[in-house]
């Protein structure tokens, strides 16, 4: 359902077509070994002007809000879009725009907007926490400005951003800084990932410089901001993938015979898909529904945010386990996508903390 | 918003701010208010009758003033407007504190009286609409039957013709407000030798007609919304009949069309009032709940259900004013509404513990029981989980359908519905 938006379905139109060329199977699983293609990524920017569709007019972007940029997360979660996109346009975009920083928005954003930096946010350290308070990355003034020493787990695209923002603690409290990946001290190495799809580093950094995004000590606060959006616009990925995997499982239902006839004429599939139905709607419309709440600026949007995250969350985990075994043993092989999904659903799950921290964010969020 | 849906509104808040107040928001504090938590009408007997006497005045109010049937035609007392004028009004009305009409509306406005309108006779439709949608009457919907519940095709009460007159023999059961309605919508087997969707015929039935005998049917919560009405030789003038002989079930489809349209799952009441974040928390703060870890994790498990149903209801309402028709995919309201208060009233007696199955007088807690009690029949009622999900995989996903399930046979040569012989 659309809200009546014709516009959402024409940009929902164009970017499918595009992922279903540019990011088909073989793709991800080309992508999945030797990192994303940069081609794809140059069109993106080129042809759709993706990466600057949410962002202000002022610094390169085309001005649309989070309703529009969520369709196109839907996309390329259903796709399983091996792409910096995530981390660059929306937790390192998300967070510039978040830190009320003219300067910096000025100097990073139209580049993001462009295609022409990759970036991401380092937040978490070795827990994979996100509370501001456990962070113990350090920053000190120097004589022309902040050092960062410490260490960073779990970045997206770590290894690739030529821009990376970073949490650290600063005398005055927690702050955002910016450090570009060639400088002196700066290391990454790249994680095992469960998810392939979407890599990830560890960093380290050892007196590197970096650039205060901000105010000193007004971190914890940009980061709860940039978490809402990150809730949503994940929860758009993993309502994308799950619908993805309810597909699946029905096109199979239909197709695979056995006691010679469809799998799909059996009420236990029958209703196998049916509950996956019923979450995937139910994950749609709380991410689509955040995402219209975030630009209405509304009350209710840290709720909702938190609200689609949890939804999403569930929904793409039970319908990434289900076409598993819809799928029976095709679906436990390396060549069928199944895994991939379940991959993705996982690593999704617990990318922002997961159930353990989810669900008292949204409590939070109600004053609860 | 086009001018004149703008106006209608202007009309509709300046109607509303004529006969009645405005509702306001009390603030909610423990211990006060209401103590109750029914989903079934828990009131008594007396007090069901002065609610009924003013939702019927209500519903006259609305008649007299123009919005009493504000998409219905004007020659059988409709305004003409369209149902987005309808959801616009209900939306204006909701914020003002005026009588429950659910029980004229849901069944008999919202499902019956378009009945009525597609497949009803002439002077069927100038004697009831107008009497319908004035508040006058209340209709209501006999159609499950003890052999024929998810199969509903399989019904066997019998319509003979005789004259110009049918008479009806058999039985209906869990008929809602049957002892409160002057006519009934009951689907009678015509042709027991036609497939088992082609011999159905439908009929209003005047429920206080000789041979129509109503029994209040007692549900497990103890109290008894719904009944058994028995049909004894009840005759049932021919130009009573709805559709064509043999077309009912396509008949019964316009019904149950219908009753998608009414947006599925949003209720309010004690039960929705009860169900609020705030409400739950202060439930939990009352029982010295409110830090225990696994219960805070359970309750973040349910609000998110709660509030991202009610993020797919506002979606679908907003999509139908903006002109779209609502798909089967509603069917996933339903689904959902059952299972979050299901999920809900067991979370409930877990904050509770023993104070939900005994009363300790204390405010607030032994409510719960009512609506504990009622949750197996949101999973029944209006066609089961089972007979939803099939519906979701056949009619969304494309899903096959089952084989073996006979629908061209002629009736009296299939295998009854029903218990099976032991």
């Amino acid at each position: 359902m659309n809200d009546g938006r014709e516009e959402l379905d024409d940009l929902r139109e164009a970017v499918r077509e595009f992922l279903a060329a540019k990011s088909p199977e073989t793709a991800v699983r080309a992508a999945m070994e030797t990192g994303h293609d940069p081609a794809v990524w140059d069109q993106m920017a080129r042809q759709l002007q993706l990466p600057g569709l949410a962002l202000p007019a002022d610094y390169g972007g085309d001005g649309f809000g989070l309703t529009e940029l969520e369709v196109v997360l839907e996309e390329m979660g259903a796709a399983l879009l091996c792409s910096p996109f995530f981390g660059t346009v929306v937790l390192a975009a998300q967070a510039l725009l978040a830190a009320n920083d003219k300067a910096a928005c000025e100097r990073y954003l139209p580049g993001i907007a462009a295609g022409e930096t990759i970036a991401t946010l380092a937040v978490a350290e070795s827990s994979g926490s996100w509370e501001p308070a456990g962070i113990a990355t350090r920053a000190e003034r120097t004589a022309d400005g902040w050092a960062l020493t410490g260490k960073k787990s779990f970045v997206i695209d770590g290894s690739i951003a030529g821009l990376v923002l970073v949490a650290a603690e600063a005398p005055a409290g927690p702050a955002l800084f910016a450090v570009r990946s060639g400088a002196p001290g700066f290391r990454h190495e790249p994680m095992a990932a469960l998810d392939p799809t979407r890599p990830m580093a560890a960093l380290t950094f050892d007196q590197v410089p970096g650039e205060l995004i901000g105010a000193e000590g007004e971190g914890g606060q940009l980061l709860n901001q940039v978490l809402d959006i990150a809730c949503v616009a994940l929860a758009a990925e993993q309502a994308g993938g799950a619908r993805r995997c309810l597909d699946m499982s029905a096109e199979y239902a239909r197709t695979r015979f056995q006691f010679g006839r469809a799998i799909g004429t059996f009420q236990a599939i029958k209703h196998k898909c049916a509950d996956m139905l019923a979450r995937v709607e139910l994950a749609e419309a709380a991410a689509r529904e955040a995402a219209r709440l975030a630009d209405e600026a509304a009350a209710e949007f840290p709720v909702a945010a938190a609200t689609a995250h949890i939804c999403s969350s569930r929904a793409y985990m039970f319908a990434a386990a289900e076409n598993i075994q819809v799928h029976g043993g095709i679906g436990f092989t390396w060549e069928h996508p199944a895994h991939l999904y379940f991959r993705r659903a996982k690593s999704s799950e617990l990318l922002l903390g997961g159930p353990a921290v989810y669900h008292e964010r949204l409590l939070a969020r109600l004053g609860i | 918003m086009p001018d004149d849906v703008r106006e209608f509104a202007r009309q509709a808040r300046e109607f509303l701010d004529a006969h009645a107040t405005r509702a306001e928001q009390a603030e909610f504090r423990w211990g006060q208010g209401e103590d109750t938590v029914a989903y079934f009408n828990a009131d008594p007997p007396d007090v069901k009758d002065v609610k009924l006497q003013a939702a019927k005045d209500w519903q006259r109010t609305r008649y007299e003033n123009g919005f009493g049937w504000i998409s219905g035609p004007p020659e059988y007392g409709g305004q003409g407007l369209t149902p987005v004028h309808e959801l616009i009004y209900n939306s204006i009305e909701s914020e003002y504190d005026v009588p429950d009409t659910g029980t004229l509306s849901v069944i008999g406005l919202g499902m019956i009286g378009p009945t009525i309108l597609a497949h009803g006779q002439q002077a069927i439709k100038d004697r009831y609409l107008p009497a319908l949608y004035r508040g006058d009457i209340i209709a209501c919907q006999l159609f499950s039957e003890p052999g024929a519940g998810s199969d509903l095709a399989g019904l066997q009460t019998r319509a003979v013709l005789d004259g110009k007159y049918w008479v009806l023999d058999g039985q209906k059961v869990w008929t809602s407000i049957a002892r409160q309605s002057q006519i009934g919508m009951a689907l009678c087997r015509t042709d027991l030798n036609a497939p088992k969707h082609k011999g159905i015929t439908a009929f209003l039935v005047d429920m206080t007609a000789p041979g129509v005998d109503v029994r209040p049917l007692r549900q497990m919560t103890g109290g008894s919304d719904f009944n058994e009405v028995f049909l004894s030789s009840v005759r049932v003038p021919d130009d009573h009949r709805l559709g064509e002989v043999n077309a009912g079930w396509r008949v019964a489809l316009t019904t149950l069309m219908n009753e998608r349209a009414t947006v599925g799952g949003e209720r309010g009441g004690t039960v929705a009032e009860a169900l609020g974040p705030e409400r739950l928390a202060a439930l939990m703060r009352a029982t010295g709940t409110l830090d225990d870890g696994a219960l805070r994790r359970d309750l973040s498990d349910l609000l998110a259900d709660l509030l991202a149903a009610g993020h797919l209801n506002r979606r679908a309402a907003r999509a139908m004013r903006a002109g779209m028709t609502p798909g089967p995919e509603r069917s996933v309201a339903k689904l959902m509404h059952a299972q979050n208060l299901t999920q809900a009233a067991h979370f409930v007696s877990r904050v509770l513990g023993p104070r939900i199955i005994a009363d300790t007088g204390e405010w607030g807690t032994y409510a719960w029981a009512e609506l504990l009690l009622a949750t197996p029949a949101l999973r029944i009622l209006g066609g089961t989980e089972e007979v939803i999900k099939n519906i979701l995989a056949e009619r969304v996903l494309k899903l096959p359908k089952e084989p073996g399930i006979d629908s061209t046979s002629p009736f009296r040569e299939l295998p009854r519905s029903g218990k099976a012989a032991s």
